[in-house]
């Protein structure tokens, strides 16, 4: 069910398999149109380049956070921003919900400057936060939504019947009249998210918003973020959590020391990094392990052995000839955020 | 933990709660400019109404009254107390809860004597009262009592509140204006009727504040004195008691319920 | 226009949750009896009328620090700031919204006070100057929302804001002359209190219930209206540095 009043064609963006991200095209597209008034659905949702952003810090060099990053989002992409803690992501989001000034570089949404077109920018997005502060804790739910609501300019005449909508539908209708302090940090998440959505928002930042949360209630939320994808809104998703980019992205930036190291495919991480620990591996099926082509590393340890391959087929193949030699107690390994930078660009300039 | 290392340990918990509101500085520049201005707002009505006896009945009541009103920040205290979650421990703890509270609020006795007889010394020499500066020492030991026994009423006023978080500057505002009011701060307690005298006399500050009358006054005799210090520390010392019951009476029914560890 | 009334409505919302913000409306009428008995056991009913009409000042002075002067900060301890920095409204036109709504407690501040001090404390109150007394009670409100705004820039730059609000009370009753009169005060006192918005209203509002010609009622309502002026514009000045520093550094904090 949309929350739309006015019904909007569902815009994708081109999809991540058959368009794998071609940031420099469409940097010439917004190049060559004037930025005052994009048409929609022309202009990328999120433009960013060289983005530069340093902190000061007293009696030290400036802190950088953001080193130079560019991206681009096309309208309609679930487009995550996965990276440890302090890579940027968050002072990415601030900068292009208007919060932060950039130090250097440009930022645009749905072709508006964030510096020169704040005003334009703030209609457009909606922010959220995760965490359990930002809302007024003593009111309740729904005077909450009907203020922020006000403040994203939503007319006073739909405010209300939207407000519920939103509330039924992220499923705070029964505690809607509660004051939020009441509140578990899911319902208090959902409420954010609600909040971030009662503008109409054309591009979303969505910033850790599970952070914190016990796994069923970040698995409903995903849920809840999933169905939000076929209305043509765009999303950004920050995140450290490489499940949930998986889950719900198009496309996903790996950002690290506040730059964007790769944008792929999350289907593509799947293949990244995939790896076997035998507890039962005997010398000559070892050998026969270490040969196998796609065999990046093999490491032994006390009693297990860990096999590391670069593609599934890889895997596959050391699957089958450690059975064929026997082995029978093995575990597949999740890729860590670290594998996959490792196997995305290498150990080139990565300090660990 | 011995009786005494619980006092230390808890006074030090105390003194950095208030100094996270304030330190030295901020406490002369800010607090006590206040606490002078309370007592110059009414010692200037004295002024007003042309009479140097009202001028200084004036000034020493709202003085002393100030022991009271920062006794009566123990409120707020209870409640963070609360909301820190350290009741629980408290309630757990072998020693005996009068010992942690007192040791807990001496910093706010410590700092009602001192904004008290500060005040009272800077007002009287700025309005130039002629006080007996000689017997003024005499009445530190009884702002200490009234001080202590207006703790003891708001300890047991915080306790009683628990739960409700947005009564608590309520309570301490509604009460401070009220001890104003009624223990012949401003106006001798005898213009009230016999019912509100009885209540007068139950409260801290009005005996203690008679005690400091007599002691400044024109011809001081010992035992009238003491019997007015007595009767303060005696009013303190049954609100201590029905502070302690109470206590005990939420613990053990927090024990029964599993409330005791709730902010709310 | 839709972002003032939000702000508007905000809080009124805080005073129900926040019954602690409107104190002042519990303590005024005990004030107003200590103030009166003080008069009377002095044997100047003369005085009894203006002394009972002293708390409003008391609350008006409150709201404006504590409910007003508190307003960016508690977005800030909540952690809404930057919710409401990035949405499309007018930052400036939420906290003029929230302020505007402090003018309702302290409207009814004065109708209880005057309603106490008649029919419950028997003072003569009535209002002789009706036109001195409106112009002075307009003008006295909208200084009042000026300097609220002022506080609410202020004490988010303040190290020592909860100290001041804290410790702001009693000095200003004294230099704003809202018991005794500021021609009372000794001579080295004066030249402060004329900055004190509350000592030109005080002045009036005692005129306008006296009997007698008011003294100069146009000097006090000018100078109520340039200090409240004043007010408003450090006011904006000082918050939209504010905007400015949170967008550019990041953070509000004091380093």
């Amino acid at each position: 069910m949309p929350v739309s009043t006015t019904p909007r064609p569902a815009l994708r963006g081109p999809g991540p398999s058959e368009h794998p991200g071609d940031p420099a095209q469409a940097t010439l597209e917004s190049l060559g149109r004037s930025v005052g008034a994009p048409a929609p659905g022309t202009a990328p949702a999120v433009e960013v380049t060289d983005l530069v952003r340093e902190f000061t810090r007293r009696r030290k060099s400036p802190a950088r956070a953001l080193n130079g990053l560019t991206l681009s989002v096309p309208e309609g992409e679930v487009h995550g921003l996965l990276g440890p803690n302090g890579a940027g992501k968050t002072t990415l989001v601030r900068i292009l919900s208007t919060v932060l000034l950039p130090t250097a570089g440009r930022a645009a949404v749905c072709g508006h400057d964030v510096v020169r077109e704040d005003r334009a920018v703030r209609r457009l997005v909606g922010v959220v936060f995760g965490g359990d502060r930002g809302l007024y804790t003593r009111l309740t739910a729904r005077e909450n939504l009907e203020f922020w609501g006000a403040l994203q300019k939503v007319p006073a005449r739909l405010l209300r019947a939207r407000s519920s909508e939103l509330l039924d539908r992220l499923g705070l209708a029964e505690v809607a009249d509660r004051r939020v302090e009441g509140y578990s940090r899911g319902m208090r998440q959902r409420l954010h998210l609600a909040r971030g959505l009662v503008g109409e928002a054309r591009v979303l930042f969505l910033d850790e918003p599970t952070m914190g949360m016990d796994p069923v209630a970040a698995r409903e939320f995903r849920t809840l973020i999933g169905e939000l994808r076929g209305e043509g809104r765009t999303i950004v998703l920050a995140t450290h959590d490489m499940a949930e980019a998986q889950a719900l992205c198009d496309r996903v930036s790996f950002v690290r020391d506040g730059e964007v190291v790769a944008t792929r495919s999350p289907h593509a991480l799947t293949d990244l990094a995939a790896g076997v620990e035998f507890d039962d591996l005997d010398d000559a099926a070892l050998a026969l392990l270490t040969d196998l082509p796609g065999v990046t590393e093999v490491t032994v340890g006390q009693g297990t052995t860990r096999v590391r391959t670069d593609s599934e087929e890889a895997l596959s193949s050391v699957l089958a000839t450690a059975v064929g030699q026997g082995a029978t107690r093995m575990r597949t390994l999740q890729p860590t955020l670290e594998d996959v930078y490792v196997q995305l660009i290498g150990d080139r300039g990565l300090k660990v | 933990m011995s009786n005494a290392s619980v006092v230390r340990h808890a006074f030090r918990v105390g003194a950095r709660d208030y100094s996270t509101i304030f330190t030295w500085k901020t406490w002369l520049g800010a607090w006590f400019v206040r606490v002078l201005a309370q007592v110059a707002f009414f010692a200037l009505v004295g002024r007003m109404l042309g009479s140097a006896e009202r001028t200084q009945y004036l000034l020493v009541g709202n003085a002393v009254l100030l022991a009271g009103m920062v006794g009566m920040w123990a409120v707020n205290m209870v409640a963070w107390e609360r909301s820190t979650g350290t009741l629980p421990l408290l309630a757990a703890s072998p020693t005996h809860p009068a010992v942690v509270l007192a040791s807990r609020g001496s910093y706010l006795v410590a700092d009602a004597t001192v904004s008290a007889a500060g005040a009272l010394t800077v007002a009287g020499l700025l309005f130039g009262v002629p006080l007996p500066w000689a017997r003024l020492p005499l009445a530190l030991p009884v702002l200490v009592l009234v001080a202590g026994s207006a703790f003891c009423f708001a300890t047991f006023a915080g306790g009683l509140l628990l739960g409700f978080r947005s009564a608590q500057p309520i309570v301490t505002n509604v009460a401070v204006v009220t001890l104003m009011a009624l223990c012949g701060v401003d106006v001798p307690v005898d213009v009230y009727p016999a019912p509100v005298r009885w209540v007068s006399s139950v409260l801290p500050v009005t005996h203690g504040l008679r005690a400091i009358r007599l002691i400044l006054g024109p011809a001081p005799a010992w035992e009238p004195i003491l019997v007015q210090a007595a009767w303060e520390a005696l009013v303190g010392a049954g609100w201590l008691a029905v502070c302690l019951l109470s206590f005990h009476a939420i613990v053990r029914r927090g024990r029964r319920r599993g409330t005791l560890d709730h902010s709310s | 226009m839709g972002t003032l009334a939000a702000g508007f409505r905000l809080q009124l919302r805080f005073y129900r949750s926040y019954p602690d913000l409107l104190v002042p409306l519990l303590t005024a009428p005990l004030y107003g009896v200590v103030f009166t008995l003080v008069m009377r056991d002095g044997h100047r009913p003369d005085l009894v009328g203006s002394a009972s009409l002293a708390p409003f000042y008391m609350s008006l002075w409150w709201f404006a620090l504590f409910s007003g002067g508190w307003i960016i900060q508690t977005d800030r301890w909540e952690g809404t700031l930057e919710h409401l920095v990035s949405a499309p409204a007018a930052f400036a036109a939420v906290v003029l919204g929230r302020i505007s709504a402090t003018l309702l407690p302290a409207g009814f501040a004065f109708t209880e006070t005057w309603v106490f001090a008649r029919y419950v404390l028997d003072a003569p109150v009535t209002i002789r100057h009706w036109t001195v007394f409106l112009a002075s009670f307009t003008v006295t409100l909208f200084a009042m929302a000026a300097t609220a705004l002022l506080m609410a820039a202020l004490f988010v730059l303040a190290r020592n804001a909860v100290t001041f609000s804290n410790s702001a009370s009693f000095p200003f009753y004294v230099l704003g002359g809202i018991l005794v009169p500021v021609a009372v005060l000794p001579g080295w006192l004066q030249p402060f209190t004329r900055p004190v918005f509350l000592s030109w209203s005080a002045d009036l509002l005692r005129a306008a219930v006296a009997p007698g010609p008011v003294p100069h009622p146009a000097l006090g309502l000018g100078a109520i209206a340039v200090l409240g002026v004043a007010a408003g514009l450090a006011g904006g000045v000082v918050l939209s540095h504010i905007l400015r520093r949170l967008r550019t550094r990041g953070e509000l904090a004091i380093t």
